[in-house]
């Protein structure tokens, strides 16, 4: 029933959008904020098991589609003991995503995520899920919507975008893939509908920005009655762009991030060592020549606390390449 | 500002329909199942590895364990109502062994329930060894196949522990020994424990958990009681070390965690 009722939003939400755009398809010129906001959020615990998803929303008044790799490096405790021996995970990610602006005010943010991982244990065996993962739709309404960039302003612009959306479990979850105390989040996607609430705040002045973001994700019970804890996302992000020449610009950027999970759930009962907390430093680097930008960041762990020190986030990188539309 | 109404019905029921969505929690279990116990042996926070490199315990003694073998006994599980299920008495008697690796038993046809704790013994009580031989069934070969008996008159080994160690006055690799018994009816080690589950144990005809224990062999010397094997490296029928032994490895095991599902994963 449940899957009926998410399907019915998904429609609502999807036909809403559509009428929208029937009545207001302006588009608007690419701007300092195309690529360089928002785009670094991430799940820790693994793509597939805890959201499916490594960012919504990039540039803001932005059309443009796209795609990322996202590499995540892991390493789980395989066993309860202080002497088992810890396995190495390797998450890889594809996605296809774009950021369709409906109107003035409205934005829709799409991404569809292939996954590839991979994990060797210490008998030398390895085991690799492959698929598609748990595609999302978000819309966000900008309650500031940016200038166009045709207005010089000198003074500093404002953005803010409340927004919310759905992840279906278009990835699959194996419940043997559950092993041991070994990192829960080894799957393709959650296995359930979840629900994205996100907000985005960002400032520029002259070449200068700052934007910062916060989302939270709602899980609930898949099928096999798994239930991963619910997510915040939290991240904080500076840039400043240089115009080499008026096709080419580059935009280094430097930020913050968090991410804080509540417990799992298996039939109701709490499951140890799941949940936690865990800090990022983020390093990126955005190129863009004409109506292309190619982006690279890497994320390092500054603290955490994961899956009661059983899971240990390793790196993250990330490359995409967006063509604005 | 009408488009703020569209966007927010969808939030709206998008908070609403996730409120709602826990509710089928609580589905009925019914019929029976099976309740696997998985005995990890562990020396203090670290997985026991026969024959490992030796550790050393509170007492400045450095053992290397090479044999841990215990029988457990008359299970009882009780449910979050307060129930308990005694399992039949004449099935209720197994041996773990850590060298032949036999460390997980099923307890079959366990009625449904939400169970949260377990009660079991270790050894063979009085009553099952004053059955005499033939009362023992099939269990007396298989604790005669695993080094878990003396001679009948002497009974039982509740507890076969060895290995070698070393302290700073026996500075040689020694052997050391420590089988614990009743000593036939003159002296009744026989102990239960009873440990909470921390979370319940879900058994239905499709709901098969295993309990994940840590026995800590560390405690088998070094727990409540201290025994030092410098002093005593072969403990077997003594009325005064055996007693501290019983009391030890009553006291050495935990519950890690329940694995609920339907028994195909642990």
């Amino acid at each position: 029933m449940k899957k009926y009722i998410s399907f019915l939003l998904f429609l609502v939400v999807a036909s809403f959008l559509r009428a929208n755009e029937s009545i207001n398809g302006t588009n608007t010129d690419p701007c300092i904020w195309a690529g360089t906001m928002f785009e670094d959020f991430c799940d820790t615990c693994g793509c597939g098991g805890n959201g499916g998803s490594m960012g919504f929303g990039t540039g803001l008044n932005n059309n443009f589609i796209g795609l990322r790799y996202i590499g995540q490096k892991y390493r789980s405790r395989d066993g309860i003991f202080a002497n088992s021996p810890w396995i190495n995970e390797n998450f890889n990610t594809v996605q296809v995503w774009g950021n369709f602006p409906i109107g003035k005010r409205v934005l829709v943010n799409t991404l569809i995520p292939f996954h590839s991982h991979n994990r060797r244990f210490s008998d030398n065996s390895e085991q690799t899920i492959s698929g598609i993962g748990d595609a999302t739709v978000l819309a966000y309404y900008q309650l500031i919507a940016p200038l166009p960039d045709s207005i010089i302003s000198i003074k500093p612009k404002h953005i803010l975008q409340l927004g919310g959306g759905v992840k279906a479990p278009t990835g699959s979850f194996k419940e043997e893939n559950l092993e041991g105390s070994v990192n829960p989040s080894f799957q393709l996607g959650t296995g359930s509908w979840d629900y994205i609430l996100a907000a985005n705040y960002g400032l520029t002045h002259r070449n200068w920005g700052i934007s910062a973001l916060v989302n939270y994700t709602i899980k609930t019970e898949n099928s096999v009655s798994y239930l991963f804890g619910n997510q915040w996302n939290l991240a904080v992000n500076t840039f400043k762009t240089y115009y080499l020449s008026d096709s080419w610009s580059f935009t280094p950027q430097l930020g913050l991030g968090a991410e804080f999970f509540e417990k799992n759930k298996e039939f109701g009962l709490l499951v140890n060592d799941t949940g936690g907390d865990v800090y990022f430093g983020r390093l990126g680097l955005e190129a863009n020549y004409n109506r292309f930008a190619l982006g690279i960041s890497s994320m390092l762990p500054i603290a955490q606390n994961l899956n009661n020190g059983k899971v240990e986030v390793k790196n993250r990188v990330m490359l995409y390449l967006n063509f604005n539309i | 500002m009408k488009t703020i109404y569209k966007l927010l019905l969808p939030l709206f029921s998008i908070i609403i329909l996730v409120g709602c969505s826990d509710d089928d929690n609580m589905q009925e279990l019914t019929g029976e199942g099976i309740v696997k116990l998985s005995f990890d042996n562990a020396v203090g926070s670290d997985d026991l590895l026969l024959g490992s490199s030796g550790y050393t315990n509170s007492q400045n003694e450095v053992l290397t364990i090479t044999r841990l073998n215990y029988i457990v006994s008359n299970f009882t599980l009780t449910n979050d109502k307060g129930e308990k299920f005694t399992y039949p008495k004449d099935d209720s008697y197994f041996v773990t062994s850590e060298e032949t690796g036999e460390t997980e038993i099923s307890l079959t046809n366990i009625p449904a329930g939400r169970y949260v704790s377990v009660t079991f013994g270790i050894g063979v009580d009085q009553e099952k060894y004053l059955q005499g031989a033939e009362g023992q069934g099939t269990f007396l070969a298989k604790a005669e196949a695993t080094n878990m008996m003396w001679a009948w008159q002497a009974g039982y080994k509740f507890l076969n522990f060895e290995g070698t160690f070393t302290s700073q006055s026996v500075t040689e690799p020694t052997n050391f020994k420590v089988h614990m018994g009743s000593h036939g009816s003159s002296l009744d080690n026989y102990k239960e424990v009873t440990l909470n589950l921390g979370t319940e144990a879900l058994v239905s005809d499709e709901m098969t958990p295993i309990i994940h224990l840590v026995a800590d062999a560390n405690a088998i010397l070094d727990g409540a009681n201290k025994l030092s094997l410098s002093e005593q490296a072969v403990i077997m029928v003594s009325e005064e070390k055996s007693p501290k032994v019983a009391a030890n490895v009553s006291g050495m095991f935990t519950v890690d965690h329940v694995h609920n599902g339907t028994g195909d994963t642990h």
